[in-house]
């Protein structure tokens, strides 16, 4: 009944939010596939992306009311913003806290707890420097709610969701392209492989890792920016539970797996959302991780297995 | 080399004992018996979200509550000194029992305004009434807390029950609504107010249809997710509803009110005094916020001429113009004043505890008396609407 009826309507905001856990989840699967180990401060790259992103478009935009063309451009700016300030406290992150523990050995929990204690350090240093406060995104275009962009099926789709789902595929299409075509994917494929082999045939290992570490912060830091967009707002503590979510969309499809990040990402999006008009809000954690745990007993390695390395 | 970096380690370490024993020494020294210039130094404590989402609200209290101490040390003619301390629980019932345990450790506090919250107040007020601490709370409203029979529970606010029924007869008889969309924050402040709400709004012949939607992680108000919000403004839409009433804080109030503007939702928003807070506007957006309805059991100063020097006083203080719940702590702290007055530099907490029983002091928001359960006397709600970009009062709700 909850499935048939306003259908449509639940499904349009159920892929948008998964276009943004599919940008998150791909920073963890990455990282997954090169080091085998889950970062758990992605979740504070998202948030430094948000307020990157913030900060430069408020800034550019100023007193104005941007609309036609030059909404565009804003968008533009603002999602550069996020995904440069993402990338580079991705970059200094694998500085500080992974390289060092690579240097000398360090068993896995070490990196565990560095991550984690990077997450706190970063996101309560956000809290002090930017207020406890949420921060308010200036608007890069007007919209009149009464009047959606488009319908599909009969279910409105407005400019924010359109523009998240649009700027999630350019940036996913790209991604895979460089994976799969460039010298630097071939890079990230042969250490997710087998790093000791890729080492002897040439693979500078650190140099790889360091940009894995960047391309998910840049996919992470711009999801930061629109997630900022959709809601119109960004905080310090923004980061938690969508971080938390893309992670399992990540386990979802097969950790390691780029595709599969992405195919754990939408869906998680729109099953939540469809729990949310089945059963209402306060279920939509229980039905969706129940789903989860459901797809891990029949299908232990995620929905596309674990197999970065292999022809992803 | 190794034994550089043992050093190094060491002495940060050695120096953050001294300090904190020095600390601990001081707090010793200065103990029951303490006393500056002969006269027995009294603290009272306050305990509210001084950190997180709902910090703002913690500081409007907070400053209200220093300034009262201050203007009563100024007369001089107190027989005892009395200092402000605090202890910050984020609005949270995990943190409050800690904050409780601060506040009660220090001896020299003998009465405390707070907690603020009611989920917070929920979780730490049996650690008070065991340490026969009483506490006066300016903002927690759910009714569940007067009937635990706790000695040492006073509020200077009416409760939910108030408030929830008040809303109801407000939305269907005054604005003449039919079908209400009613949502409550999972928190222990929501849930009872909505429940307040919706079984009056019934009894008037409305048609409501409830959903429980937990307050996210983003405002720390719960373990829901920002994400949540589109798919609940399109169950809201399905529902042809003409107003959505909303039990909870301004921080997740505004996302909802945001996701319902973006579905091409443009019936009414209702809230409670966990909304009343120009921040609401502020994150949702002008237009957005704009005709929103909001109660609170608080009064509106602005107009005031009693309280003009207080919010006078208050600005130079805290930088910033009263808000919601800053006249009622003021009250708070000075019924606690007033009874420390009459029980002079003998007063004990028992003592305190004993005495606000039969306390009648006149506040600037109301007259100040406790009913036998620690709630106060008389039952005012005011609503309030956001016009042009402010709230503004449009005087009690029945009236």
């Amino acid at each position: 009944m909850c499935l048939t009826n306003h259908f449509w309507d639940y499904f349009v905001p159920g892929i948008a939010n998964g276009f943004l856990y599919a940008l998150i989840a791909l920073g963890y699967t990455l990282v997954y596939g090169v080091l085998q180990l889950i970062n758990f401060a992605h979740s504070e790259v998202f948030m430094s992306g948000g307020f990157g992103g913030l900060f430069v478009i408020n800034w550019a935009i100023a007193d104005r009311h941007p609309h036609g063309l030059s909404s565009v451009w804003f968008v533009l700016i603002g999602i550069i913003a996020g995904a440069v300030t993402g990338g580079v406290v991705a970059f200094v992150l694998e500085r500080v806290a992974y390289r060092p523990l690579r240097r000398r050995h360090a068993p896995k929990l070490a990196f565990l707890i560095s991550a984690i204690g990077m997450s706190y350090f970063l996101y309560n240093l956000a809290g002090k420097e930017f207020g406890r406060d949420a921060r308010t995104m200036k608007p890069p275009f007007t919209v009149t709610p009464s009047k959606p962009l488009f319908t599909i099926f009969g279910a409105s789709v407005n400019l924010y969701d359109a523009v998240i789902a649009l700027s999630a595929i350019i940036m996913l299409v790209l991604l895979d392209r460089l994976v799969q075509n460039t010298r630097l994917g071939q890079g990230i494929r042969a250490v997710a492989q087998d790093a000791d082999t890729a080492a002897l045939m040439g693979v500078n290992i650190d140099r790889v890792i360091s940009q894995t570490f960047v391309i998910g912060g840049l996919l992470g830091g711009a999801a930061g920016f629109l997630f900022g967009l959709g809601t119109a707002g960004v905080s310090y503590t923004m980061g938690f539970t969508p971080g938390l979510k893309a992670f399992t969309a990540a386990v979802l499809g097969g950790i390691g797996n780029i595709r599969g990040a992405m195919l754990g990402g939408l869906l998680l999006g729109v099953v939540e959302n469809l729990a949310s008009s089945c059963f209402g809000a306060s279920w939509v954690d229980v039905v969706a991780f129940y789903i989860l745990v459901l797809v891990l007993l029949v299908r232990p390695m995620g929905l596309l297995g674990e197999r970065l390395g292999r022809s992803a | 080399m190794n034994q550089r970096r043992f050093v190094a380690a060491v002495i940060p370490l050695a120096v953050a004992g001294l300090v904190l024993s020095a600390c601990s020494s001081n707090k010793n020294s200065g103990g029951q018996g303490g006393s500056s210039g002969g006269k027995p130094v009294f603290k009272i404590g306050y305990e509210g979200p001084l950190s997180g989402g709902n910090a703002q609200l913690g500081l409007n209290m907070k400053y209200a509550v220093q300034l009262a101490i201050n203007e009563a040390n100024a007369k001089g003619d107190l027989p005892f000194t009395l200092q402000y301390t605090e202890a910050d629980d984020q609005g949270s019932g995990d943190k409050s029992p800690a904050a409780a345990q601060q506040l009660i450790d220090d001896k020299q506090v003998i009465a405390v305004v707070g907690p603020a919250f009611s989920g917070a107040t929920k979780a730490a007020e049996p650690k008070f009434a065991d340490a026969n601490l009483a506490t006066v709370s300016p903002s927690a409203t759910s009714p569940l807390l007067a009937t635990q029979g706790w000695k040492t529970f006073f509020r200077v606010v009416a409760d939910d029950n108030a408030q929830g029924p008040a809303d109801a007869d407000y939305a269907v008889k005054k604005l003449g609504i039919t079908n209400i969309f009613a949502i409550d924050d999972a928190s222990a402040y929501g849930q009872p107010l909505e429940k307040a709400f919706e079984d009056e709004a019934k009894k008037n012949g409305a048609q409501v249809t409830h959903q429980s939607v937990p307050g996210t992680t983003q405002c720390q108000a719960g373990s829901g997710n920002t994400q949540q919000y589109p798919a609940v403004a399109q169950t809201i839409k399905a529902s042809g509803a003409q107003l959505v009433f909303y039990a909870g804080y301004y921080c997740d109030f505004a996302l909802l009110a945001k996701a319902l503007h973006q579905a091409g939702y443009t019936g009414k928003l209702f809230s409670d005094d966990g909304s009343l807070d120009p921040k609401y506007i502020e994150q949702a957006g002008a237009d957005v916020a704009e005709g929103t309805y909001i109660s609170c059991a608080c009064a509106d100063l602005s107009n005031d001429p009693k309280a003009q020097k207080f919010a006078a006083d208050f600005k130079k203080l805290a930088g910033f113009p009263i808000s919601v719940y800053s006249a009622e702590a003021y009250d708070a702290t000075n019924t606690i004043i007033a009874v420390l007055k009459e029980l002079g530099a003998s007063a004990t907490r028992a003592k305190v505890v004993e005495k606000l029983r039969t306390v009648d002091y006149q506040g600037i928001t109301k007259e100040v008396k406790f009913q036998p359960n620690g709630n106060i006397s008389g039952n005012a709600v005011y609503i309030y609407q956001v016009q042009g970009g402010k709230i503004v009062s449009l005087g009690l709700a029945g009236s």
